[in-house]
């Protein structure tokens, strides 16, 4: 009886007040029906004229999808094509749809119009394949100069067996390959940012102490040293700089390397995710909701998409993560956002598993309309970070420096996988300054470190009608501290 | 096993019990394979043979007089194809014991004859024409062991789902069993008993020994006090359990614990040892029994085979022989080939199933897959650039880069309306297509590739298509009978022999040349075949 009586009274308590906020009240998941005859391992995935889509699949198989805006009931596949080495890039272009397979860009085109590709015309096979299970590739959509770009697998974990291994490379609109990064390990994906910079995700192993989203600058060093050797095919690059020392730090390294760009935002191993994947912005204009221009970074292996927001600090993007959403059926690897604001997504878990449970899956993501109360974006500053928020903090718990728990780490830089967070360094947050409009809040830390990632919460933190934050966790990787 | 009761249906099976033995066996599709190596039978005793044809291809399960060479018999339908067609290519041979019908594919057939009471082991083969020399078995013929000796049993009745310990209970009845074979009579009671069987049986030395039970419902089989094998609970008689027990030469005590709830009801146990066949102990014998099988060793892993329709299927990625860049190409017809894009060239031909995905799409895809069907040729025995020029036809052929041949330039492949693809590259500036047609159908008879390339450029001074490399080209039937001995790919071993004509095709040195022109045909064909 005794019992009973105070699962009453807490029941009453949690019904007066307010129901949480679910990720699901803001962003809903649906999952499309794929054709019995196929397991639909969505490896990419691109937006065609008239609201179609194209499903490139591990087991090389090309779908176009129609009526996947609406009612799931109604989406409709054809194969357009099959039989090639898997499709881990699509690009649509002037009538034709560029595949990037595991050894050639090409060029798809269906000549009678029966939605069938009919001319798989090679634009670019030279870079090297040696018949590793391990060296994929995966393709981008042109960039603003009209080029493919692809990045190539190592061989393994390590080592590059053949050539480009480990690099990024762009395909000029002639076919030409342009080697154009080195330090590429195991990636999961390429996207461009607002403005068309490029991007790639890469895997957690041998010098990736975490996942991460890397800024792919012409001519640089992107940390894995494994596929080094290839500068010597490639004169336009320089020469060969200098190989990391294990067991160093990313900060310190950079300091020797000058061709070395440090992650522009570790996706924090086991928190945000194991295994990153596609990328892509939010070009919706609002669509999408409050997140414009943002990037969001989805996980084979969590079967989730995260946040991430990104600012140039001294010539460098670096920037935060935030949880976004969670609970898709399967790993995710492929993923495009359409300017009408929805997020198509799909993947498999086969080789890898994912939390999703199903093997594979093609999804869609919808804003409700809704506005979560979430912390919009996280600037660095010379002696802390500038939070804006996506609605109105209640001015006393986001002044008040209790509402708000920092720590900051980093990785070993290391040939070694993967590896511990170290050098723990616990910040005091000495101020936190509400803005007069009470949608910023403006944060001091006793100590930023340089090269570490600045694990923030703010738990404390309520909107001005009393919620709180959808998702009180940010991780900013602060490769530069700001001079103002 | 409560099913529908009726007296009348068990009152039947008691009297139907025949010593008859089922052996079931399949084709493996695609692999021109049976699924059974070795099947045992009794002598004289009623053999009832079921084929499954699961492959795309016809078969037939011929058996054959212990110690015939059946590659030779099968081989001599070849002499009149035309007569051994009209016989669906059943040797006609006084070797020939018993066989089933050509079973068409996704068919069955099957065959009810009497095992030779001669010990001995008949060989059996489908005798389809390029068949015999993977699909082959043999049947053991196998003396039978010892039955049981002083069969008594002794009927209990009580209500129970689980055997009951029938040392604490008082037998109904009790008597001899004059046959000396386990069986259910259905006089008294036909629910709600149990029936204990004690006898001796007579090891005929020392070793181990097999006891197959199955029963309707459940049973536990002893010897000398010992549990050897059991099925307790209420359930039907579709499985057959086997249990080992190590026995002394001499006499052993058997005992058979029974019992029968409600519905169906049977009992079936039989043994067998080193020396002798799998022998019923039971009058019933389940129609699923085969005595003792074989299993054919199969590769191992779930099979995904890519089936051929009525349009080619292309499956690129990392195919066995065929480089780190090879396409396969599965043609309606049952023929199939491995083209490189790192060569420029075909690689492989070969006939039967195409390929098998599950090695690339079950976990994370990792090595190289050969191909699923049999027959496979190499033209050029390896990976090869297809043109070169040479200052004479003796002239070695130039060394092959590995990764791109040197001066070609792949540039994809185009699709024809019934889906057949062109390979489309460039050598020296000479835009190159390279196609292929079959004709014929290999399940049907004969199968034939036709391969055409067509050369749009200035083609240079003593350029030439290499056709074929081999220790031994023979101008024969109208082309050039090709062999270049051995070679395997994962393990299983082909002979690199085939047929190949082209119209101005010269030998030179080990190689089989055809002068470079705009326009070349190429014909190429199975060595039992015809490239006319």
């Amino acid at each position: 009886m005794k019992t009973l009586s105070i699962i009453s009274v807490l029941f009453l308590t949690t019904s007066l007040a307010f129901a949480a906020d679910k990720e699901s009240d803001f962003y809903k998941i649906t999952t499309f029906e794929t054709p019995k005859e196929t397991a639909m391992e969505v490896s990419s995935i691109e937006i065609l004229p008239g609201d179609k889509l194209a499903l490139g699949t591990r087991r090389g198989e090309i779908w176009t999808v129609s009526n996947a805006k609406g009612d799931p009931s109604q989406v409709k596949y054809q194969l357009f094509a099959s039989g090639q080495h898997e499709v881990m890039g699509l690009a649509w272009k002037d009538g034709a749809l560029y595949e990037t397979n595991r050894y050639e860009v090409a060029k798809l085109t269906d000549d009678d119009g029966d939605g069938r590709a009919d001319t798989f015309a090679t634009m670019s096979d030279q870079w090297g394949v040696s018949g590793d299970y391990h060296e994929y590739a995966f393709g981008s959509r042109f960039d603003k100069n009209g080029d493919l770009w692809v990045v190539l697998c190592l061989t393994g974990s390590f080592s590059s067996n053949i050539d480009f291994r480990g690099w990024a490379v762009r395909i000029k609109p002639d076919g030409t390959m342009v080697p154009t990064c080195s330090g590429i390990r195991s990636p999961g994906g390429m996207g461009f940012d607002a403005d068309g910079e490029v991007y790639f995700s890469d895997n957690q192993g041998p010098w990736r102490g975490a996942s991460t989203v890397q800024h792919l600058i012409p001519g640089t060093f992107q940390g894995h040293p494994g596929g080094n050797k290839w500068y010597s095919k490639a004169p336009n690059m320089g020469s060969r700089p200098p190989d990391p020392k294990d067991n160093s730090r990313m900060v310190t390294e950079r300091e020797r390397i000058k061709e070395l760009v440090p992650p522009a935002v570790y996706m924090v191993h086991g928190k945000i995710g194991n295994s990153t994947s596609f990328i892509c912005c939010d070009m919706s204009k609002g669509k999408f909701g409050p997140f414009q221009k943002q990037l969001f970074v989805a996980d084979q292996s969590f079967s989730n998409v995260s946040r991430v927001f990104l600012e140039e600090v001294n010539g460098v993007k670096q920037g935060v993560v935030f949880p976004f959403l969670s609970g898709f059926k399967s790993g995710l690897i492929g993923g495009r956002m359409t300017e009408d604001g929805q997020l198509f997504a799909g993947g498999s878990d086969r080789g890898w598993g994912a939390k999703g449970g199903k093997p594979y899956c093609f999804e869609r993501v919808d804003w409700t309309g809704k506005v979560p109360f979430e912390v919009h974006e996280m600037h660095a500053k010379p002696d802390g970070f500038e939070l804006t928020f996506t609605e109105p903090v209640d001015p006393v718990s986001a002044a008040d420096v209790a509402s708000y728990k920092g720590r900051e780490f980093t990785y070993s830089y290391r040939a070694q996988y993967g590896g511990p967070e170290i050098a723990d360094v616990i910040p005091k947050i000495t101020s936190a300054v509400v803005a007069p409009d009470n949608k910023s809040v403006r944060l001091t830390f006793d100590v930023l470190t340089k090269g570490h990632i600045h694990e923030l919460h703010f738990d404390g933190v309520k909107s001005a009608d009393g919620k709180p934050v959808l998702h009180p966790i940010a991780y900013y990787t602060l490769n530069e501290i700001p001079a103002k | 096993m409560l099913q529908k009761y009726s007296l009348f249906a068990a009152a039947l099976l008691a009297v139907s019990a025949a010593q008859a033995q089922t052996i079931n066996i399949r084709t493996i599709a695609a692999q021109m394979k049976y699924d059974v190596e070795e099947f045992t039978v009794i002598p004289g005793a009623e053999v009832k043979l079921i084929l499954e044809n699961g492959d795309d291809l016809p078969h037939n399960l011929v058996i054959f007089a212990a110690g015939t060479d059946v590659l030779a018999v099968a081989s001599k339908n070849m002499e009149k194809p035309e007569e051994a067609l009209k016989r669906d290519w059943l040797p006609d041979s006084p070797a020939v014991l018993a066989h089933t019908k050509m079973a068409g594919p996704k068919t069955r057939e099957e065959v009810v004859f009497k095992a030779p009471t001669k010990a001995g082991l008949y060989p059996f083969a489908c005798t389809f024409p390029g068949h015999t020399q993977s699909m082959q078995g043999k049947m053991k013929v196998g003396t039978p062991g010892p039955g049981l000796t002083g069969l008594k049993f002794a009927v209990y009745n009580g209500e129970w789902s689980k055997l009951p310990d029938f040392a604490t209970l008082k037998p109904l009845r009790e008597g001899d069993i004059a046959d000396n074979l386990v069986q259910l009579k259905f006089d008294d009671y036909k629910n709600q008993f149990g029936v204990v069987y004690t006898g001796k049986l007579d090891a005929p030395r020392d070793g181990e020994y097999v006891f197959s039970l199955a029963a309707d419902d459940g049973a536990r089989l002893l010897v000398d006090g010992n549990k050897v094998v059991e099925l307790d609970g209420s359930h039907s008689v579709a499985e057959i359990k086997d249990g080992k027990v190590v026995l002394k030469k001499g006499e052993h005590d058997f005992r058979l614990e029974y019992f029968q709830e409600t519905g169906e009801a049977q009992i079936f146990v039989a043994w067998r040892g080193g020396d002798f066949a799998a022998t019923p102990l039971s009058k019933w014998v389940p129609p699923t029994w085969g005595g003792e099988v074989k299993k054919a060793k199969t590769d191992g892993g779930p099979k995904m085979p890519l089936i051929v329709g009525n349009e080619p299927v292309i499956y690129r990625n990392f195919i066995s022989g065929a480089g780190n860049r090879g396409i396969g190409v599965g043609y309606p017809g049952g023929v199939n080939l491995a083209w490189s894009a790192e060569q420029l060239n075909l690689v492989m031909v070969w006939r039967g199933g195409f390929i098998d995905t599950a090695r690339h799409w079950v976990d994370r895809g990792g090595g190289a897959q050969g191909p699923l069907g049999y027959d496979v040729f190499q033209p050029v025995s390896g990976l090869s650039q297809p043109f070169a020029v040479l200052a004479s036809t003796d002239e070695e052929w130039p060394r092959t880069n590995k990764q791109w041949a040197d001066g070609y330039k792949w540039k994809g492949y185009k699709l024809d309306a019934k889906r057949y693809p062109t390979f489309v590259y460039e050598w020296n500036g000479v835009k190159v297509s390279d196609r292929y047609d079959v004709v014929g159908d290999t399940a049907k008879g004969e199968a034939k590739l036709i391969r055409t390339l067509k050369l749009d450029g200035t083609i240079p001074a003593n350029a030439y298509l290499r056709l074929a490399f081999g220790a031994s080209i023979t101008p024969e039937g109208g082309g050039f009978l090709v062999s270049n001995g051995h070679f395997s790919l994962e393990k299983r071993d082909f002979q690199n022999a085939f047929r190949i004509a082209a119209d101005g095709a010269q030998i030179g040195g080990h190689n089989l040349l055809l002068p470079a022109r705009a326009e070349m045909k190429i014909t190429y064909a199975w060595p039992t075949d015809s490239v006319k």
